[in-house]
């Protein structure tokens, strides 16, 4: 009888078992689909971007016979020559059949307003060319950049395109004589903004991140470390150290534009700091990490064992030795681990920094933390509302420089974090 | 506790001021320039083309839309504020007594040209015809009653084809800019309002009460088949590529460039097009400004220069680059007197 | 002498001062007993001579750099003649930029006034006198703070002790910075914020039902009354990060499960870095993608079941913003998974449980308050973000439950209102300020409920 009964409860549970492994299968797939899922978002995130943004990377350069013509250039004031007529006498030189002013003016559309600017730039390096003729690679207009890179279509009536038939036919001419080719887009490199596409670079924006990273850096990683030491070591217990504790957990998630508001009230009207500088984009910035370092770094802080602080303090060490000594290095890793995530955030930061008039045009590469200056993030969001097509892949490019950016930073904390992870 | 956090206090704003002062003592010699988003890709290509030929920086030029612009503008003449501020409407009487009061005492108004303010569809659709009772009818959150009758009723037409038997039969989305544009402002007045006065008893209104005319000519229907869809003219144009059935409305620079996708709406008759934009024969356009401080003209560097650049026929003119870039010219007329108002700085008077 | 050779100038000095106090030191503790006499360590000695050093100076430094150039000025003006003394304060300043340019060397705005040249000649020689002076009197303060200090080491002078309190008074000082910023924080808005309440009541602001800044440009233009209820704001906001709080917690959540309890370590060791990308791409690119992918999928997908989807569905937005907090839910969610003791686990293998048994009775149930409040702080997180739903969601404010639907939300409210065309002070550049109020408030809140939350659960288990 006991036999049976006892049969019967493992009767039961082995009837049940297929169905409870079937679920443990369906509840292991059901985590790995999860993951999965994440895994596609991002690579569809990546290529849908890498998509759109490869072909700004190289550019259409038109070779043109330069003649550096004597009568042109007055040796005093070189900038001032007009560079504009030798591009067109070259154009012209190479269409004789163009006349008419309205078919000269098309023609000449088709080389970038820029080029003059290439032309001012070689002849005050080096005053020798002048009198000479030189075959120089020139930034084709973006209209003509779009139509190569197909972008334009043939097909559409010609009322709709913005090169007519006249203009796609000096192209089509152009190309069979191997004097228009796609280049390496080394202006998107070097050159601030600008307002024609061909021109456009993110140079600028690049050097303001920077600006502004190293002011974050260099203000929050101290004032971070510090605030953790004290709160983690030093700090009483007590209802001012409670408001101080609250009062950083509360700011790690105060959405982003609740800062940009304090910058513009604070930094630019009541301290009276000059609009749309990296520096006041840094200290806002600095406001918006502090709280993701200072919560790091006491983390890792915690993570030392009591047992090396106690040894420490043990042989005679002071407090202040037992940390600087033994603790900030063990516990280092981590803060920089903690630091680097916070870079990367604020340099992914656009929200704040469009309160503080950073939505700026700004040509000139900014030299200096006071300079005017924009920062990447928001040189897309800028980009991304210019009506010329040509914007639209190259806010693609600066979206996939932005990521490189933030992907080796990242790349690094988790470098760091495994090389140097001590389980203890 | 106090005396801690007052220590910190003073402590902190002596270093804020080093900090500034380090900036000060260089003095600023670029032009800067804030205000309107619609302004900004005209002025900035103007900034470019001066600060590559000339021996003076290019100035920098902030997109804060008119409103904040005009603050910014008109906090003061000190050399913080800045030296020019872009419109895309007239500066208003309250604003202009602002400046007023914060000593910023002379102004120099310039009107750069004007901007079309388009209805637009995908190539995908058949190219709309409108009059502008069309758009209002459409649009409009209230209507005159069908059944007839001076009263009014809420928009019921969901489809252009109930608003308009020639129209197609399809559904009223209409992706425009929120009631902060002034895109929208002008829009509305032009458009809208101009529809609205084709009904008798309603243009009979406007002699008996004024508030209740506009109120009834200028309020947007709010049930969803206006859609707000922000400023970023850009995005608008793609979501009317991905959506042929919707219509969009933003400025002429954007149809201009993406001709290849989008169309035009014809309005009383008339394609926009450069030329009869130009011609003032297309109904829906508005003239875009920028104001300058004159206490700033001749103390910051170039000012006088840029504004040189800006009156210029290179420039501003019929063949000019910015028409390039789809600012459509004023007459020559007009482009002789505000170039002659800039060169002589005239100050705008405006009384209420 | 320009203000950054002045600094390492002084930090020169310094590092000679530590080593002067070092010797000192070693010289007063005696050959024979080696350092065994003295209070603290050496170094100790040295550090301190060090900081006083450096700290009387830089405070010197501080103030004249805070004051000298506006003294400088004032002195320069009082040179020029007395027709431009009388000028207006604007007027001044302005007259003082064009100095300034003229000292920097700088394109000189208008033809040089010989008298303004000849100013600011004597203000190029004035400003390289204060420098010299400034270099002097730092120097003089750090030589005699430092040969005060230097003088009184004695072994039994307590240099450590001294030294730990300066660090530890730098240590306080930075603590409160958390403390500055959220009172700045609170009075940044706080004033626009009541400006806008005298204009618009406080109840019809957060009771009423409907939102339409259709607010007047001009005085004589329609609308004129503009409504101010945050509610369909409130609600908007609340459906978009429903929607991505639906996405982000079951994705987030079963992905820290495998991670944690099924994954082996080298898929955990590639699967966590690429989890982490997902919380380090920038807003505005979710923003971009969101509004040019997968917007237009959502209608395309909607109109193939014949549903009415608006290009700005709150779906959209929503789907995005989901992706984006799936780190912040994983990663809080995996910490808390973490915590559950091993013996709890092993408890219910030990009974026979299955893995997906133990961990749906035992370790979610035993997590589950500090899961709760990893997605309470995942919430604040969608509720504030603000570059997606700026590009990808409406402005239109519907109260409306349908997740097709185009609605709008607080943050994208705020930047429209305070970048857009309308004239500055009126309310409805005001009402961005009480909106960022609210905001902070609603954060807030959802802060300290999370935190008390996830503080009591660790309490539990540690």
């Amino acid at each position: 009888m006991q036999a049976e009964k006892r049969e019967t409860t493992m009767d039961r549970v082995s009837k049940g078992l297929a169905r409870r492994y079937r679920r443990e299968r369906w509840f292991r797939l059901f985590g790995l689909s999860a993951i999965v899922t994440s895994v596609c978002f991002i690579a569809l995130l990546f290529v849908s971007i890498g998509a759109n943004g490869w072909s700004a990377f190289q550019q259409t350069e038109v070779l043109l016979d330069i003649h550096f013509d004597k009568e042109q250039f007055d040796v005093d004031n070189l900038s001032t020559a007009n560079y504009g007529a030798l591009v067109k006498n070259s154009m012209q030189a190479l269409f004789p059949d163009v006349t008419g002013r309205s078919d000269k003016r098309e023609l000449n559309k088709l080389v970038s307003s820029g080029a003059s600017y290439v032309l001012q730039k070689m002849v005050i390096k080096d005053t020798g060319i002048i009198g000479s003729t030189k075959k120089i690679w020139l930034p084709a207009d973006d209209e003509v950049d779009m139509f190569l890179k197909g972008y334009i279509s043939r097909d559409v009536a010609e009322s709709a395109r913005r090169l007519n038939d006249k203009q796609i036919g000096w192209i089509d001419q152009l190309v069979a004589e191997g004097r228009l080719e796609k280049k390496f887009n080394t202006i998107f490199f070097t050159a601030g903004d600008s307002r024609e596409p061909e021109l456009a670079g993110i140079r600028g924006a690049v050097a303001g991140s920077l600006f502004t990273l190293a002011v974050t850096l260099l203000l929050s990683f101290p004032i971070g470390v510090a605030t953790a030491v004290y709160l983690e070591e030093f700090a009483p217990r007590n209802r001012w150290t409670d408001l101080v504790e609250v009062n950083i957990n509360n700011l790690a998630a105060v959405p982003s534009i609740v800062f940009g508001l304090l910058g513009l009230a604070v930094f630019l009207n009541v301290f009276g700091m000059p609009r749309s500088a990296p520096l006041v984009g840094g200290l806002v910035l600095t406001l918006m990490t502090l709280p993701t370092i200072i919560i790091a770094s006491r983390a890792s802080l915690k993570s030392v064992p009591p047992s090396i602080r106690e040894a420490a303090l043990g042989v005679g060490a002071s407090k202040m030795q037992a940390i600087t000594h033994h603790i900030l290095p063990l516990a280092m890793p981590g803060m920089m681990t903690g630091t680097i995530i916070g870079m990367a955030q604020a340099l992914g930061e656009t929200a704040p920094l469009l309160m503080i008039g950073m939505v700026a045009f700004i040509v000139d590469v900014p030299h200096g933390v006071t300079d005017p200056a924009t920062v990447l993030p928001v040189q897309i969001y800028l980009w991304a509302d210019s009506p010329e097509r040509a914007f639209v892949e190259r806010t693609s490019a600066a979206i996939m420089v932005l990521l490189g950016f933030l992907i080796s930073m990242n790349a690094i904390a988790v470098f760091l974090r495994r090389k140097f992870e001590r389980r203890w | 506790m106090w005396k801690k956090g007052l220590t910190l206090a003073t402590a902190s704003i002596i270093l804020a001021s080093a900090a500034v002062n380090v900036y000060a003592a260089s003095g600023r010699d670029y032009i800067s320039i804030v205000g309107s988003s619609t302004v900004y890709p005209f002025a900035t290509t103007v900034a470019e083309q001066f600060g590559k030929t000339s021996k003076f920086k290019t100035p920098k030029i902030e997109s804060t839309g008119s409103g904040g612009g005009m603050k910014l503008f008109c906090a003061g003449s000190d050399i913080d504020t800045p030296d020019i501020t872009n419109a895309s409407r007239r500066i208003k009487f309250s604003e202009y007594e602002k400046c007023q009061k914060n000593g910023v005492n002379e102004i120099v108004e310039v009107k750069i040209g004007y901007d079309g303010i388009v209805l637009a569809n995908s190539k995908a659709a058949p190219q709309m015809t409108l009059s502008k009772k069309d758009i209002f009818f459409a649009l409009a959150k209230e209507v005159p009653d069908p059944q007839g009758g001076e009263k009014l009723i809420a928009n019921p037409y969901t489809t252009w084809k109930e608003v308009n038997p020639s129209l197609p039969d399809t559904k009223i989305e209409v992706l425009g800019p929120p009631p902060t544009s002034g895109t929208r402002d002008a829009f509305v007045e032009l458009a809208m309002e101009g529809g609205c006065s084709k009904v008798d008893w309603i243009k009979a209104l406007k002699e008996t009460d004024k508030k209740y005319y506009k109120s009834v000519c200028h309020t947007v229907r709010e049930d969803g088949a206006y859609v707000e869809a922000g400023e970023n003219d850009n995005l608008i144009v793609q979501k009317l590529e991905a959506n042929p059935k919707a219509l969009g409305i933003f400025g002429f620079s954007f149809l201009d460039q993406n001709g290849d996708k989008i169309q035009g709406s014809v309005v009383e008759g008339e394609l926009p097009t450069f030329e009869n934009i130009a011609a003032g024969k297309y109904p829906v356009s508005r003239p875009l400004y920028f104001y300058v401080k004159k206490s700033h003209v001749g103390v910051v560097p170039g000012m006088t220069e840029f504004l040189g650049e800006f009156i210029n026929d290179k420039a501003w003119g019929e063949e000019g680059y910015l028409s390039d870039k789809g600012l459509i010219p004023m007459p020559a007329e007009e482009r002789k007197q505000f170039a002659a108002d800039v060169v002589a700085l005239k100050p705008l008077v405006m009384s209420k | 002498m320009s203000p950054s050779i002045l600094l390492l100038i002084l930090l020169t000095l310094a590092s000679f001062a530590y080593m002067q106090g070092k010797r000192r030191a070693f010289s007063l503790s005696g050959p024979e007993v080696g350092s065994s006499r003295l209070h603290s360590r050496p170094g100790y000695y040295g550090m301190l001579t060090a900081l006083w050093c450096v700290l009387p100076p830089l405070i010197v430094f501080a103030f004249w750099m805070a004051f000298s150039d506006s003294i400088l000025i004032a002195m320069a003006m009082k040179a020029l003649p007395t027709s431009l003394q009388e000028l207006s304060a604007d007027q001044t300043n302005l007259l003082v930029n064009n100095l300034r340019n003229l000292i920097a060397g700088h394109v000189a705005a208008r033809d040089i006034d010989p008298i303004l040249q000849q100013v600011a000649e004597q203000y190029i020689g004035m400003e390289r006198i204060s420098q010299i002076a400034l270099g002097v009197v730092m120097l003089v303060t750090a030589v005699f703070s430092m040969s005060y200090v230097y003088r009184r080491i004695r072994p039994e002078m307590r240099a450590r002790n001294h030294v730990e309190r300066i660090v530890q008074i730098s240590l306080v000082l930075c603590s409160t910075i958390a403390i500055l910023t959220t009172i700045g924080i609170v009075l940044s808005v706080l004033f626009e914020s009541i400006r806008f309440f005298q204009q618009v009541p406080l109840t019809d602001f957060l009771f009423g039902l409907k939102w339409s800044p259709q607010m007047a440009m001009r005085a004589d233009q329609a609308g004129s009354s503009g409504s101010f209820g945050a509610i369909p704001v409130l609600a908007g906001t609340f459906m978009i990060s429903g929607i991505a709080l639906a996405v982000a917690v079951p994705i987030g959540l079963m992905s820290a499960i495998y991670l944690s309890e099924y994954a082996s370590s080298r898929v955990r060791a590639w699967a966590k870095p690429i989890m982490e990308i997902l919380a380090g791409v920038p807003t505005v690119v979710y923003g971009f993608f969101a509004a040019l992918v997968v917007a237009p999928f959502i209608r395309d997908s909607g109109e193939l079941f014949g549903l009415n989807v608006s290009s700005e569905s709150a779906l959209a937005a929503g789907l995005v913003m989901g992706v984006m907090i799936i780190p912040f839910v994983s990663s809080l969610s995996d910490d808390v998974i973490n915590a559950v003791p091993q013996a709890m686990r092993d408890g219910s293998y030990g009974l026979g449980a299955t893995k997906s048994e133990t961990i749906l009775r035992v370790i979610v149930p035993a997590a589950l308050p500090g899961i709760v409040g990893g997605v309470l702080l995942a919430a604040s997180r969608a509720i504030g973000e603000t570059m997606i739903v700026v590009m990808a969601a409406g402005l239109s404010a519907n109260l409306t439950a349908n997740p097709l639907q185009a609605v709008t939300t607080v943050t994208v409210q705020i930047v429209t209102l305070l970048v857009g065309d309308q004239e500055f002070d009126s309310p409805k550049t005001l009402v961005a300020f009480a909106l960022g109020l609210l905001l902070f408030i609603v954060t807030l809140i959802l802060n300290v409920i999370a935190l008390y939350v996830v503080r009591r659960y660790r309490e539990e288990y540690e």
